[in-house]
């Protein structure tokens, strides 16, 4: 029990020794160089060597590099990879570098890759297009809609609406109705007052839950984008349906409803929400 | 010896008739005269005064038959159900259910006569304005003969263990075929067998055209003066030419064999035609005879049995006759279609219900088409229209048809059957083959490639761009280039059918495409992962070769020495270079830049 109590106090005294703790300055200093340790300078020249190589281990080690330290100026390189093709596993990685490097300039090439044979490859270009951005993006996703892959014409769907693409919004509500979800919600963050009339039209022809996806947005829009008056009015039509997922919604919407707000949109989500609370409780 | 004349005994023993009349015919020992007794008749009935048939059609229903004049007039119906097709001939309709064989005025449906069916159903009627000879059996090799005025006034009525097949009637004479081989005429009063003709194929018709008579089953030999020599296969005949036609329908069929009351395939699947003697020869009315298949009317060359129109119907055709010229047909649903020679529209009547048989005489007036006729391809085109992917057999006889058709509007015709939901997958396959064959109608094919797969406009099968690229690359539609082009990169097509896209732009491309050619190359040199994309991009890279100039040999010499290209791209791409800028044999580590 002594010793115990002995190598107790041996532990506390180290501890407390100012010999093993670094000074502050030494400690930031340390951390920085633990920082710069963590992400160097990305050698353009050997990253060029690399992605040029006959070899898939080497262009993969190249791609890596970029990933790590994930510099704009590496784009045309990556580009310039997937200009002149390569293995599948290669193309992949690429696409994915070219994704975090999120480049409006490598939009043209990987616009082309959304037509590629492959189902894996065309999608991952799909989803990279919505982080580069830019009309090509906008557009190249806009003719994958179109295309014979439906997990392909999901991402363009719900990839346009990221893009804040509002030329496409009658291009999502042709494909809304024909088993794309993922139109709703890009068509709620997009739709202009006609148009999300529209789309508020189709409550009772859709499914709900699929319906959901685009009234959410519409209600968190600012009332510069769409009036509040229809978003009472949507409150109201949504109240008024008087099901589980319709009060479901409406209380999501008041919990995540921003401070700033509009107080009179709000003030129907709450009177919609407490009123329906009531009946249940009612019942 | 003893064994012999035993059977012969028995022969005599079985051929023997019974009833009122029969007056020693169908004798098995009468002795071929070479066709001298039949001659004789032949001369002696020459000038008789023929009988038109009237133009009705009469179709049997669930209840009774109904009748109608080909000009609209005089509908009738008659209640009592019938058990075989009914026959018609002159003026008069033969009918034979529930018991009885009944004869009728066919112009207004007012029974004349009745008898007793003695449990046989009828084979077949004839009647020469005066007197009618009516043939009835069983499927036991018994017949009944039966002569009878229109007032139903009998002079013969016998049965004989003989099957005889369909009558004719001439001035007071039946022509009974019998045993396959004779015909034998018989007085219709007396019974007297007068006249005997032994024909050299098979018979089981005697039948009247007008008062035109014939006798056959594979084929008609026209009872004229030539007659005597039909012995020895010399007289006027006619026989249709040799074809496989959907369902393999037959035109006569056998005269011992009464078609059902109830509809079936073998009331749907026949052959309509009609012989008239020139003065010379005997040949087919409109030069031609009709087929049916359930829905699909064709007509039919004498000469070769090219196909000449087609008409799909509204509904399976089930009975008709051919006219001097044209074809009167019935549909399922009680109209009656009056075609010209040409298969056009002659006008129609409505039998006022729907019909399982149906039995038509024309007369001797011709049908007049109403409209000019479309062209054949037209005529295609609006049958594929109509025609229901169960109807396979006919849809595949008439593609064989359009492939052999000439006119540009077969190509646009083509391409819709290549992508038409009617057609089931063999056939539009077989449509492909028929279009990489063709060498006109290049518009319509430039026109569909402008087409692509589109979810959004629903556009759910991509043109056949396989097969429009062979034809376009062999016709030399440089037009054809960027259309072609823009489809390598969809990957809506098939693989296939962008291997072939590539291999017409070996040829078209022009430095317009290059573009898109080199994407592809680009997308597929390393990941192609079958034969046919393969063969694509090897295409491609000779069309870089090509029209790239310094670029595009330089893209194909890098992808010939990149170790991650296909390894048959790679080996392609070597032998299609140059010699002085061929890949090393083996694999560089890096690929020059």
């Amino acid at each position: 029990m002594v010793n115990i109590r002995k190598l107790l106090l041996i532990l506390l005294c180290l501890l407390a020794s100012p010999a093993l703790w670094p000074e502050p300055a030494l400690a930031q200093k340390s951390q920085k160089s633990q920082k710069s340790q963590k992400k160097p300078a990305l050698d353009l020249e050997n990253v060029r060597k690399l992605l040029k190589s006959s070899e898939e281990e080497q262009v993969l080690s190249g791609l890596e590099l970029i990933a790590k330290n994930p510099e704009p100026a590496a784009a045309p390189l990556v580009e310039e990879l997937l200009k002149a093709g390569s293995s599948l596993k290669a193309l992949l990685s690429a696409i994915e570098v070219a994704k975090t490097l999120a480049q409006a300039s490598s939009s043209p090439i990987l616009a082309a890759y959304v037509q590629h044979r492959t189902p894996d490859l065309r999608r991952a270009a799909a989803k990279a297009l919505i982080s580069t951005k830019g009309p090509t993006a906008v557009s190249a996703l806009r003719a994958a809609l179109r295309r014979n892959d439906p997990e392909l014409r999901s991402i363009a769907a719900s990839g346009l609406g990221s893009l804040a693409a509002k030329e496409a919004v009658p291009d999502l509500f042709l494909v809304l109705s024909r088993e794309v979800p993922d139109a709703a919600s890009s068509i709620g963050e997009l739709c202009s007052l006609s148009e999300c009339e529209k789309f508020v039209g189709y409550i009772g022809r859709l499914p709900f839950d699929v319906m959901q996806s685009g009234l959410e947005p519409i209600l968190f829009r600012s009332a510069h984008d769409i009036p509040d008056d229809f978003k009472l009015s949507l409150i109201e039509r949504i109240r008024k349906l008087q099901t589980e997922s319709a009060s479901e919604l409406l209380k999501t919407v008041l919990a995540r409803f921003p401070e700033d707000g509009s107080p009179k949109v709000k003030a129907a989500l709450e009177v919609a929400v407490r009123n329906r609370t009531r009946a249940e409780s009612g019942k | 010896m003893k064994a012999a004349w035993f059977s012969l005994a028995l022969l005599a023993l079985s051929a023997c008739s019974t009833g009122s009349g029969s007056g020693g015919a169908f004798s098995k020992t009468w002795q071929n005269d070479a066709g001298a007794s039949i001659t004789k008749l032949e001369q002696r009935l020459r000038s008789a005064k023929r009988v038109t048939d009237a133009r009705v059609a009469v179709g049997v229903t669930e209840k009774g038959v109904v009748g109608i004049g080909l000009d609209g007039s005089r509908r009738w119906a008659a209640q009592g159900t019938v058990d075989v097709l009914p026959a018609i001939s002159g003026n008069l309709l033969v009918t034979s259910g529930q018991g009885r064989i009944t004869g009728r005025d066919v112009r207004t449906g007012k029974a004349l006569w009745q008898k007793s069916a003695r449990g046989m159903a009828l084979r077949g009627a004839a009647d020469d304005g005066t007197l009618t000879v009516v043939v009835a059996g069983t499927s036991l090799n018994r017949s009944r003969v039966l002569t009878i005025n229109h007032e139903g006034e009998a002079f013969l009525d016998f049965e004989t263990s003989e099957l005889i097949g369909q009558p004719a009637a001439l001035d007071g004479y039946a022509f009974l075929p019998w045993a396959s081989q004779y015909i034998s005429v018989l007085d219709m009063k007396t019974g007297a067998e007068v006249a005997r003709l032994l024909l050299r194929e098979q018979v089981s018709h005697a039948k009247s055209y007008d008062g035109d008579i014939y006798f056959g089953e594979l084929g008609l030999t026209r009872f004229d003066k030539r007659i005597g020599f039909a012995t020895s296969k010399q007289g006027n005949y006619l026989r249709l030419p040799e074809r496989d036609l959907p369902g393999k329908p037959v035109w006569l069929g056998s005269g011992t064999e009464r078609m059902p009351a109830e509809s079936s395939a073998r009331t749907k699947i026949r052959i309509y035609a009609r012989p008239v003697f020139t003065g010379d020869e005997v040949e087919l009315a409109s030069d031609s005879f009709a087929a049916t298949y359930f829905r699909v009317a064709y007509g039919l060359s004498e000469k070769d049995a090219s196909l000449r129109w087609v008409k799909a119907l509204p509904s399976d055709v089930v009975g008709g006759a051919a006219a001097s010229s044209g074809f009167v047909l019935c549909g399922a649903d009680g109209k009656v279609w009056l075609l010209g020679e040409q298969g056009t529209d002659a006008g129609h009547v409505e039998l006022g219900d729907r019909i399982e048989v149906c039995a038509v005489a024309t007369g001797t007036e011709p049908l007049i088409a109403t409209k000019p006729p479309q062209t054949l391809a037209e005529q295609l085109r609006s049958a594929f229209e109509v025609l229901e992917p169960d109807m396979a057999v006919a849809q595949r006889f008439l593609l064989s048809e359009l492939g052999k058709l000439t006119d540009p509007l077969v190509t646009k015709l083509l391409i819709d059957l290549s992508s038409s939901p009617r057609l089931p997958p063999e056939q539009r396959d077989e449509t492909r083959t028929l279009l990489a064959g063709r060498r006109n109608g290049a518009e319509y094919m430039l026109s569909a490639l402008e087409r692509h797969y589109d979810f959004v406009s629903g556009v759910l099968l991509p043109p056949p761009v396989g097969p429009l690229a062979d034809a376009l690359a062999a016709m030399g539609e440089k037009a054809a280039a960027p259309l072609l082009a823009r489809h390598l990169n969809d990957p809506a097509n098939s693989a296939l059918d962008v291997k072939h896209a590539a291999i017409a732009l070996r040829s078209l491309a022009s430095e317009q495409e290059l573009d898109e050619l080199r994407t592809f190359f680009a997308l597929y040199r390393a990941t192609a992962d079958s034969d046919e994309l393969v063969q694509a991009v090897i295409a491609v890279g000779a069309a870089l070769i090509r029209i790239g100039g310094d670029d595009g040999r330089e893209l194909a010499q890098r992808a010939a020495r990149d170790p991650l290209t296909h390894p048959e791209i790679r080996r392609a791409l070597t032998s299609l270079l140059p010699a002085s800028s061929k890949a090393p044999a083996t694999a560089d580590k890096v690929a020059p830049e």
